[in-house]
């Protein structure tokens, strides 16, 4: 099983901020991809990612365990 | 003895040594709006030698909710941002050498704007300009420390170039921000204290070379649904980024032969930068316009009121257009009244 936690508008749009899944293999960029599909989710691929509270890029794999933060990138001032 | 540093002094971070230290020391403020209010206020009450603050807007009245500097003078005058700073900011502390510019930083003054200092903090409001701050802080070798506040979320990260990961590694190309502005999204001011005085404490450690206790971190706060979170961001420098890894500065190198023409996000304004900085005599615009609308100037701008629209005119020749968000409506107003 991974944990999702979701950030900002994306917690809004899914109506939750974390998410369960079952699922073993997979890539940020795919898990991404799942999520808006299943949540209608805005698109996700700028948004920032980390496992485990490390920063990862979209190719990287998820293992079983892993927590993972979607985290919108924030750019007012 | 009480002096203006004692309590700075006492603070075994920063002692008599570290004051001093900072007392040699430039830091450039790049946007004097909320997070850049806060910035130059910590970084000049705090003793650094000299503060430059450059902005290219002036106060408006929606501004007051949480730029800490200004007043409903400033507003009610249209002054500049970085000249009613300076107004209170020199009476903060005299000591301190302050360069309040009123610029718009372009790719074709970024390098001279930006560089000469031991630090560059970030007050902007978008990603194009920190990415051109990051191609110039990674070119010249500049740390700076990266702020960003909406609606009630934040975050910041400190970037030492060929030591941290520059902005690029992080992100490689300018996110699109969702259409999220301060402008469209809203933002409340205690997220911008928090995110801009977590710029400042970077700030200052890395102006006091204080490496044990750099933070690794990218952070992030969402202070209205009490959220905090870190990102460890330390050993993610790409070797195949294009400005740190390749030395390729491509935002810098985006200079066309065209004016620069922006449409303000969320803000109905559409700003014209010229290619070549022009010497504009306002007073001669101004009795010009005065038959053809309503006209109110002051030492740096003037601004010209004609039915729906308003334009917004500094003496360099940069010329902000209200009332619409149409490139090529603000340029044939812009031709019309100002020339080419």
């Amino acid at each position: 099983m991974i944990t999702v936690l979701l950030f900002s508008y994306l917690a809004e749009e899914a109506g939750r901020d974390q998410i369960q899944l079952q699922e073993g293999e997979l890539s940020i960029g795919e898990l991404k991809e799942k999520l808006e599909m299943e949540y209608n989710l805005s698109p996700m691929d700028q948004v920032m990612a980390a496992i485990n509270q490390e920063y990862v890029t979209n190719e990287e794999k998820i293992k079983r365990g892993d927590i993972i933060a979607l985290i919108p990138p924030v750019s007012g001032g | 003895m009480e002096t203006r540093y004692s309590r700075q002094m006492l603070f075994p971070g920063i002692g008599k040594e570290g004051q001093e230290k900072l007392g040699q020391k430039t830091v450039t403020i790049v946007g004097a709006g909320a997070l850049g209010t806060v910035l130059v206020n910590h970084m000049v009450r705090a003793g650094v030698g000299k503060v430059r603050l450059i902005d290219r807007d002036f106060v408006e009245p929606s501004n007051l909710q949480r730029q800490m500097l200004y007043d409903e003078n400033d507003a009610k005058n249209h002054l500049p941002k970085v000249m009613a700073a300076y107004e209170k900011l020199k009476v903060i502390n005299s000591e301190v050498i302050l360069e309040p510019m009123i610029e718009d930083i372009t790719p074709l003054n970024a390098e001279s704007l930006l560089t000469d200092c031991d630090l560059i903090l970030d007050g902007t409001d978008n990603f194009q300009i920190r990415f051109l701050i990051n191609d110039v802080a990674v070119k010249h070798g500049i740390p700076w420390v990266y702020g960003g506040a909406v609606s009630s979320r934040g975050m910041f990260t400190a970037i030492r170039p060929h030591e941290t990961p520059c902005l690029r590694c992080l992100f490689p190309e300018p996110p699109e921000n969702r259409g999220e502005t301060c402008d469209t999204a809203g933002v409340i001011g205690p997220i911008i204290h928090i995110v801009a005085s977590y710029q400042a404490v970077e700030g200052l450690k890395i102006l006091l070379g204080q490496e044990a206790n750099y933070n690794p971190y990218l952070e992030h706060f969402e202070i209205w649904r009490n959220q905090h979170f870190q990102m460890n961001i330390s050993d993610k420098k790409r070797k195949d980024c294009p400005a740190c890894g390749h030395g390729k500065y491509e935002f810098l190198n985006l200079t066309g032969e065209e004016d620069t023409i922006t449409s303000l996000c969320g803000r109905n304004s559409v700003q014209i930068t010229p290619n070549k900085e022009r010497e504009l005599d306002l007073t001669e615009l101004a009795t010009r316009f005065s038959p053809l609308g309503q006209v109110e100037q002051n030492r740096f701008l003037l601004r010209f009121h004609m039915g729906e629209y308003t334009l917004v005119i500094f003496k360099n020749g940069r010329v902000m257009v209200q009332g619409t968000d149409d490139p090529v409506l603000a340029r044939s107003l812009y031709a019309k009244y100002i020339g080419a």
